[in-house]
């Protein structure tokens, strides 16, 4: 390990030894960034506004932004960077300084992102991925420098890490974000990529009520500001505008359409809103294979550019829907030891796609898909327990309104048989199978998700059984996996006590995945 | 693991019987103390609340005087008095084989396994109460989302010490 304390400029390798700052943009993102938090200020202003001293305001809001501004410039100024032969030093803090060293060796991965400001200023977020299962807040991150310096800077660590791989290196000389398509790289082979149409497929797919609710919110909201007095959620409105051209008689005959007019606009902003995120989300969605990493670059507003290092993969989880299953198509992400930007815990790698697709994209992981014939093992039916309880309750909740005189208790009653139907039912679809080198885990009805994971990217195994479990002779297996999911943690439940414990000795008896 | 399954059922009210029977050692007797302690800590705040508000309240609105207060401080004993110490024999652990398993609970019992390669870092700590009866708890770091930490109560301060030795011995710097 590295003294964190004691890396001067003078040991490390003579050549770009020298402090750096970052970008001067950086400065124009600070101001922007000031904007939303001018509201901070705003109570202050208030308080000078009920005092009657009007003619003060606009010297405050001043002296506010310029302190701001000079505080962002302190920091800026006192923000250095050093990138040595095998280390990356990070000097911080106005008051309080921080000195970080991050050898080489300990990024697991660096991202770079772009917000929409810094694509049209140049310059690009760098992240380093250091691997331990704490935080986010403490990543090192370098906000921000410019684009062709951060590629520079991944390219240097990512040569240093596969040392014998020299061809890493990519010349990078461009500025443009889609430089992996210019340069000529035999290295680089495209395995995945969205076209519009695809875009437009998935899109449709990716129904959302809840963008719907968001607009419909909306609605509600500026109904008094929009230019024209409609409400497409409105029956009403639609009766409004029949009787504008004249159709009121026919409306009157014909209620139903009305109706028909509001479920047509609830479709279409659903499926609307669904290809627009999609769309933002993924444009331009390529899916690479480099020497050590698969790469993926997407993005229509904020472009992300992350590499995922194979090595650093530690199972597949491939996620579709009821009605997409029907049509093969399917969604693969990847758990690794790195994160994917500040919200997903999980890679998304294939969006969507078929199955003929995903299995190349497995196989660059040496992860295989098990077939058709194998046997799958289902949990025992008793899991539905909890949401049975819960259905229970519910119901006897509703009951008791009910018995006190309040009518709407039968929506409680009605809520318990629906939970109590889709939990039985559901319970069904958790299966498991053990493969020679992983496990894999089935499980939802709604929304299939099939978890392909390797004997040897699990840490720790956990073997629970409860009141309930013990006496049917079941336990639960959870397996600790570095890297969370989204999709919560991977367990089997409720499976034979023995074939629980045979299981876990395989597993752990497996070698580390490296 | 090796160990079967008992073929009779084990009684939960046997003080070593389910450890012995799961193949796993004991946490040090001691540790129902610490608990003891610990529980008294947390109860004692509540009873006196309990007690307060009976004083403050029920007596001002003219509700059952005396019921809460008696309540609270019979249900504070039991606690203290007779869970943890059985709380403290539902620990067990086993260190061995390059894995150190550590089990915890009855009604909700969890059984876990760490393979020794599988460890980041190790922590020995001691809190105020264990360092009055010599004990130590030892924490080991996974780098898994799920059991990130795994901690085992109860030991003697200096097996708490040995097992670290033996655990660190056995960390290989896997990140490559």
């Amino acid at each position: 390990m590295t003294d964190g304390a004691a890396a001067l400029p003078s040991d490390t390798a003579p050549e770009s030894v020298e402090w750096q700052r970052l970008h001067p943009a950086t400065l124009a993102l600070a101001i922007v960034k000031l904007g939303p938090r001018t509201v901070n200020f705003l109570p202050a202003l208030a308080a000078i506004g009920i005092a009657g001293k009007w003619i003060y305001v606009l010297p405050a809001l001043g002296a506010f932004l310029l302190i701001s501004l000079v505080v962002a410039w302190f920091a800026w100024l006192r923000f250095r960077f050093l990138v040595g032969s095998d280390e990356i030093v990070i000097e911080s803090g106005v008051f309080s300084r921080q000195h970080r060293t991050i050898p080489f060796d300990r990024i697991q991965d660096v991202g770079i992102e772009q917000g929409l400001i810094a694509r049209a200023l140049g310059i690009a977020k760098v992240g380093f991925e250091t691997g331990a299962g704490g935080d986010k807040k403490d990543e090192a991150r370098l906000d921000a420098i410019g684009l062709d310096a951060a590629q520079a800077l991944r390219t240097t660590i990512r040569a240093h890490r596969g040392d014998t791989v020299p061809a890493a290196a990519t010349p990078t000389s461009g500025e443009d974000a889609d430089e992996a398509t210019a340069s000529p790289a035999t290295e680089d082979r495209l395995l995945f990529a969205m076209s519009p149409r695809r875009l437009l497929i998935a899109g449709l797919f990716n129904f959302s009520l809840a963008a719907l609710a968001v607009v419909g919110a909306g609605m509600q909201l500026f109904d008094n500001l929009l230019p024209f007095d409609f409400n497409i959620f409105n029956p009403v409105d639609w009766f409004d505008l029949a009787e504008r051209y004249g159709l009121e008689q026919w409306i009157v005959a014909h209620r139903w359409v009305a109706g028909v007019g509001a479920l047509l606009s609830l479709l279409f902003i659903g499926f609307a809103s669904g290809v627009l995120m999609m769309v933002l989300a993924n444009w331009g969605f390529r899916l690479t294979r480099e020497p050590r990493a698969l790469r993926r670059t997407r993005g229509l507003t904020t472009r992300t550019d992350v590499a995922l290092p194979v090595r650093r993969v530690q199972a597949a989880i491939l996620v579709t829907g009821w009605l997409r299953k029907r049509f093969d198509w399917h969604e693969l992400r990847l758990q690794s030891l790195a994160r994917d930007g500040e919200k997903e815990k999980d890679h998304q790698v294939v969006p969507f796609g078929h199955l003929s697709e995903i299995d190349p994209v497995l196989g660059e992981i040496a992860i295989r898909r098990p077939d058709a014939a194998q046997p799958w093992e289902h949990s025992h039916r008793v899991i539905a327990a909890g949401g049975l309880f819960g259905a229970l309750c519910a119901a006897a909740g509703g009951t008791i309104a009910m018995l006190l005189g309040q009518p709407l208790g039968g929506i409680g009653i009605a809520a318990g048989a629906l939970i109590a139907a889709v939990t039985l039912f559901s319970a069904r679809f958790h299966s498991w199978t053990d493969l020679p080198e992983m496990v894999a885990i089935r499980r939802g009805w709604l929304k299939p998700k099939t978890t392909l994971l390797p004997h040897a990217s699990v840490q720790s195994v956990d073997l629970k059984s409860d009141f309930i479990l013990r006496p049917l002779g079941l336990a639960t297996l959870v397996f600790g996996v570095p890297g969370g999911s989204a999709l919560g943690s991977h367990e089997i439940p409720a499976i034979p006590l023995a074939t629980a414990q045979a299981l876990r000795t395989r597993i752990l008896a497996a070698r580390s995945r490296a | 693991m090796t160990e079967t399954v008992a073929v009779h059922p084990v009684d939960p009210f046997d003080a070593h019987a389910l450890n012995a029977a799961e193949g796993l050692d004991s946490v040090d007797p001691a540790f129902s103390h610490v608990l003891r302690i610990t529980t008294l800590f947390n109860m004692l705040p509540i009873a006196i609340g309990a007690t307060v508000l009976d004083v403050m309240v029920v007596r001002e609105v003219g509700g059952p005087y005396g019921l809460l207060t008696v309540l609270a401080w019979l249900l504070g004993v039991i606690a203290v008095v007779t869970f943890p110490a059985r709380r403290a024999q539902r620990w067990g652990f086993k260190i061995g084989e390059g894995q150190l398993r550590v089990a915890r609970g009855w009604l909700f019992r969890t059984d876990t396994i760490v393979p020794f390669v599988r460890v980041q870092h190790i922590d020995v700590g001691q809190g105020p109460v264990e360092r009055w009866f010599g004990l130590s708890h030892l924490v080991v770091h996974t780098s898994g989302t799920h059991n990130s930490t795994v901690t085992l109560p109860g030991l003697h301060a200096d097996l708490a010490a040995a097992m670290r030795e033996t655990i660190r011995r056995h960390i290989q710097t896997d990140f490559a």
